[in-house]
């Protein structure tokens, strides 16, 4: 597997290749990095096992400055003798001495006697025969003719020299400092070989302006929210949630409802039939006794229980929800419904054959169709929408009934929303229920389509990737 | 829903006076008229097919006049009695054992006017009239016929020359031949004879439900007429007559009545009914406090008219309403004429928190998961194509369950999974970016009786390293984190997925799906180069 390398790791082993076993701060130099990218380098390619790193201890000797003043004059000793030389006789009095040599006169005898170059005798100092440059001189030599002024004790090669010119106040210091070099392995001599010579200049920077690959958000379908949008508002305002069928009787979807058996709604061109399915048992016989009763006197035909026992895909949740009260026989109640129904229709860009529909009731004996309209603005409040208004309308179920028009600012008018009426008496009373029930309801489709500015109800099915992806979920 | 179009000079003329038209655009909602598009001159509006009175600019006009006060109470049908007469054969009462009929006289008739009532004839029929099965009309020029008028049975070899042709044709011509005889044919069942009115002088003056004779044809000139309404309901005939007397009767012909004989027919009133209203009930049902006296100031808005008798209040309602048939109606009409916009709506208490069944719960908190897991939620349709659901997986096709006559091939079948339509979903994305996972839960059918609905959840993941390992990796964190439960995979054959990478889902021992990477042959079949791998799993037995 091919390793890929930073520039910087490029630049350091290049370096190396050309010369090993170097500090950092040489590489530093050599590469024209910064000591801080030649220490991020070394780290990374240590890892890869491209470098070594050996850490070692090293004294640096530098001249303090009698050191210096040493290496301008020479030390005491030798400016002694260089004295003596200037006399004929080369010798002279201690006193004599000591006044040229003020402070130093003390050292200066000293060494001078220590280097075997004078001898005392009777007061006076004799100069003898051979006086040769000494180790500390070479010492001091070596070191301030260095740029910068500074030798390691390697270099001076004379520990004794440096000893003695420590004991020596203010002639040199010594520091002790670590010292890390750095070698090529074996892995990272080939890498080296193998890798062209980074051309371009060391530029860390890259374009924070360019865009940045796109990645996407999982999320929820935009549909799929505005109907948890609307079960929340429902339950908020204190509504209980049925879940019920899709298939069902005709019995519940249209008898129930008070709709005539030869109405335009129940012919095939509207509603889906399953094909030779029908159920056994639509009803209790007394429900069924009262349904048929009430179509023979409301509409006068003969009632036909073949007809209801026709199994349909829901045309509307409000089955689910008369089945619910007959059984329950509810006083007081708050429930609704939400899911698919279906219509028997040609698909356009503003019919589709299955969409979400909710419905609420609420039974009681007190409720009133001002309750209704209350319930609907509360309803619109929530959802964010503020300018509504009724229209009469007519559903064969329920009277009075009204639509409601909400005004929507993107398209500039008036739109349907929900429709809702009170249920009537041709409906409650054979299913034994009391007290008045108040319903609406609606699609949810055309919400969602407000919602997200759509033209087209079908968009919300084609699930195109491109829009789930672009539509801001929490807006 | 039937649409109808109003002419803003032709109402001001039946109104008699100029209403500014704005006030006319606001109002009409209130009648219950939705309005489909607005021109210059004229407004498109849809009505309601309970309220067939409103099939015609007229009927349009009267309920105007009401709501803007200009004329309220109920509009009065005076019938003159006629002295002409339409005589039944008992052959007609095993088809359409019913005929009534007017005259209307004295009447001029412009281009619109015959239009407005082409296009009421229309709705009748195919409204209340169900297609011309209940009820249907015929409109003659009276002075092209000769009274008596016979109501019977003719054979199919029988001639005349029917409207809209000038040939005479034989009854089985026209049946075969006619729009109308090819649309409306089939009501006429297999009988030998078919039914005719005829008149004095053995001219065919119609053939019910059919089509009528060239001879009685309405144009500009005519002044007279005669509409008889032939139905299979005493009551509908009645009912589609008076809506057109009425009319007619705005329109300014005088109504003569035409004496109608023979078994179980008779002429008919066309009377107002009685209804009584408890203003009890009104009060209640609209929330409103409301003295008697407004409740009938508010019923003759909307044109009918009402007194008190004792503490109830005595409804009269023209015989055109037909769509009045019980008290709780009159409480609507209440509504209407004390005006809409005028109730103030209140906001009742509840009584106890509502709350969310637990099964959309736990299938809400399922989506989050799959979202957690990095899924895209998409929704498909239930009812779904053949082709999608079983011919391109080659999926066993016999637990189909289809509904009838369809309107399109892609809605035909009841969906038993959901992952073909996922597959299908990413055959659409193929230009989108990659990955793709997607998931949705949502109801299946299972044929039976009756029909099973379970609830299933179904994802995929597309890329070009989608794996089996991966998918059960996704299976494994979905029942792990959704459900506090582990699954086993067993071996198994499906031909949605690929030999040797499919398997069964097993919690517990019991199988509730099934995984595996989707078949190289599937996904070429929509043109799919990226690999996908997906699963789908029965939520019904392990949440609710």
């Amino acid at each position: 597997m091919s390793q890929v390398l930073h520039p910087i790791e490029q630049k350091i082993l290049h370096a190396l290749l050309d010369k090993s076993d170097i500090t950092q701060e040489d590489l530093s130099v050599k590469t024209q990095l910064s000591i801080d990218q030649v220490r991020r380098g070394i780290e990374w390619l240590r890892f890869k096992e491209m470098v070594q790193v050996k850490e070692s201890e090293k004294n640096y000797v530098k001249l303090a400055k009698r050191g210096l003043a040493a290496f301008e004059s020479g030390l005491p000793e030798r400016q002694l003798v260089n004295y003596l030389r200037t006399i004929p006789v080369f010798s002279c009095e201690m006193d004599q001495a000591r006044s040229h040599l003020k402070d130093e006169f003390g050292p200066a005898i000293a060494n001078a006697k220590k280097n075997g170059w004078i001898e005392i005798y009777q007061n006076r100092i004799l100069l003898k025969g051979y006086h040769d440059a000494t180790a500390e001189e070479r010492a001091i030599k070596l070191i301030a003719t260095k740029d910068p002024p500074m030798a390691t004790s390697d270099e001076i090669g004379d520990a004794d020299a440096i000893e003695s010119l420590k004991k020596r106040p203010e002639f040199i210091t010594v520091a002790c400092t670590k010292n890390v070099l750095v070698a090529l392995t074996e892995k990272g001599t080939q890498a080296a070989q193998s890798t062209p010579v980074f051309q371009d200049s060391v530029n860390r920077a890259i374009d924070v302006e360019a865009p940045a690959p796109l990645v996407f958000a999982a999320r929820s379908h935009p549909l799929a929210d505005v109907i948890d949008e609307v079960r929340e508002i429902f339950v908020s305002l204190g509504f209980s949630e049925l879940v019920g069928r899709n298939v069902q009787s005709s019995f519940w979807n249209f008898d129930a409802l008070f709709i005539p058996q030869d109405h335009p709604a129940r012919e095939m061109q509207d509603t889906f039939y399953l094909r030779s399915l029908s159920s056994k048992s639509v009803a209790s016989p007394r429900h069924v006794r009262q349904v048929s009763k009430a179509h023979q006197k409301g509409w006068g035909y003969g009632w036909r229980l073949e007809a209801a026992k026709r199994m349909v895909l829901r045309t509307h949740t409000t089955c689910v929800t008369i089945k619910e009260l007959a059984d329950r026989q509810y006083e007081e109640a708050r429930l609704f419904s939400i899911g698919r129904v279906y219509r028997n229709e040609k698909v356009s860009y503003k019919h589709l054959v299955e969409f979400n529909q909710v419905e609420g009731v609420v039974v009681g004996e007190k409720v009133t169709l001002r309750d209704l309209m209350g319930l609907q603005m509360e309803f619109y409040r929530k959802m964010g929408i503020t300018k509504a208004k009724f229209w009469p309308t007519f559903f064969p179920y329920t009277e009075p009934s009204l639509q409601s028009m909400i005004y929507n600012e993107r398209l500039g008018k008036w739109v349907e929303l929900f429709g809702m009426g009170i249920f009537r008496p041709e409906v409650t009373r054979p299913l034994g229920i009391k007290n008045r029930v108040l319903a609406w309801g609606g699609g949810i489709e055309r919400i969602a389509m407000l919602r997200y500015g759509l033209d087209d109800v079908r968009e919300l099915y084609q699930n195109r990737l491109g829009w789930l992806r672009s539509v801001p979920k929490c807006q | 829903m039937p649409v109808i179009t109003l002419y803003f000079s032709r109402l001001a003329r039946l109104m008699g006076r100029r209403i500014p038209r704005e006030r006319i655009v606001s109002t009409l909602p209130f009648l219950g008229l939705d309005i489909e598009e607005e021109a210059s001159d004229h407004i498109s509006v849809e009505y309601s097919p309970n309220r067939p009175d409103f099939s015609t600019d007229y009927g349009v006009a009267a309920g105007l006049e009401g709501l803007l006060g200009i004329k309220t109470g109920i509009p009065v049908l005076k019938i003159k009695k006629g002295i002409d007469s339409i005589r039944v054969e008992p052959s007609v009462g095993r088809v359409r054992p019913f005929i009534v009929a007017i005259e209307a006289l004295n009447g001029r008739l412009d281009d619109e006017t015959i239009r407005q009532m082409i296009a009421m004839q229309e709705d009748l029929h195919n409204g209340i009239g169900r297609r011309r099965k209940k009820a249907s009309i015929g409109i003659h020029d009276l002075e092209k016929i000769k009274f008596p008028l016979v109501y019977g049975t003719v054979e199919r070899n029988h001639k005349f020359v029917p409207l809209g042709s000038n040939d005479t044709m034989s009854v089985s011509e026209i049946l075969a031949n006619t729009e109308t005889g090819k649309a409306y044919g089939h009501l006429l069942e297999d009988s030998k004879k078919v039914l005719a009115i005829m008149d004095h002088e053995k001219n065919t003056i119609s053939l019910p439900p059919i089509i009528n004779s060239k001879l009685t044809e309405v144009t500009t000139r005519t002044k007279n007429l005669l509409v008889e309404v032939t139905a299979l309901d005493k009551i509908i005939a009645e009912d589609t007559l008076s809506i057109i007397a009425q009319m007619l009767q705005k329109g300014g012909f005088k109504i003569s009545s035409v004496r109608i004989s023979g078994a179980r027919n008779s002429t008919p009133l066309l009377s107002p009914r009685k209804m009584l209203l408890d203003p009890a009930l009104v009060s209640g049902v609209l929330g409103l406090d409301i003295s008697p006296s407004e409740m009938m100031r508010s019923l003759k808005k909307s044109r009918l008219d009402a007194k008190m008798r004792g503490r109830q209040i005595l409804c009269t309602i023209p015989r055109y309403r037909t769509d009045l048939s019980s008290p709780i109606d009159l409480v609507e009409e209440v509504m209407l004429g004390y005006g809409i916009a005028d109730i103030s709506p209140t906001i009742p208490k509840a009584g106890s928190a509502g709350q969310k069944n637990r099964v959309t719960a736990a299938l809400g908190a399922t989506g989050e998961i799959m979202v957690g897991l990095g899924y895209q939620e998409v929704m498909n349709f239930s009812l779904v194509g053949r082709k999608e659901q079983y011919e391109l997986p080659g999926r066993d096709a016999s637990g189909a369950l289809p509904v009838a006559d369809s309107k399109t091939q892609e809605h035909e079948i009841l969906r038993d999974a959901i992952l073909p339509g996922l597959v299908d979903t990413l055959s659409r994305n193929i230009h989108e970016s990659y990955p793709q996972n997607i998931f949705e839960t949502g109801i299946v059918f299972l044929k039976g009786s009756p029909v099973s609905e379970e609830t299933h959840l179904a994802c995929v993941s597309a890329h070009n390293d989608a794996n089996f390992t991966e998918i059960k990796s996704v299976l494994q964190a979905i029942l792990k984190s959704g459900f506090g439960m582990t699954c086993t995979t067993k071996v198994s054959h499906n031909p949605m997925f690929l030999e040797g990478r499919t398997a069964d889902v097993l919690v517990a021992g019991r199988r509730i799906g099934v995984v595996g990477e989707i078949s190289e042959h599937l996904l070429s079949s929509y043109k799919m180069r990226v690999p996908a791998a997906g699963f789908e799993i029965n939520l019904s037995g392990l949440i609710f």
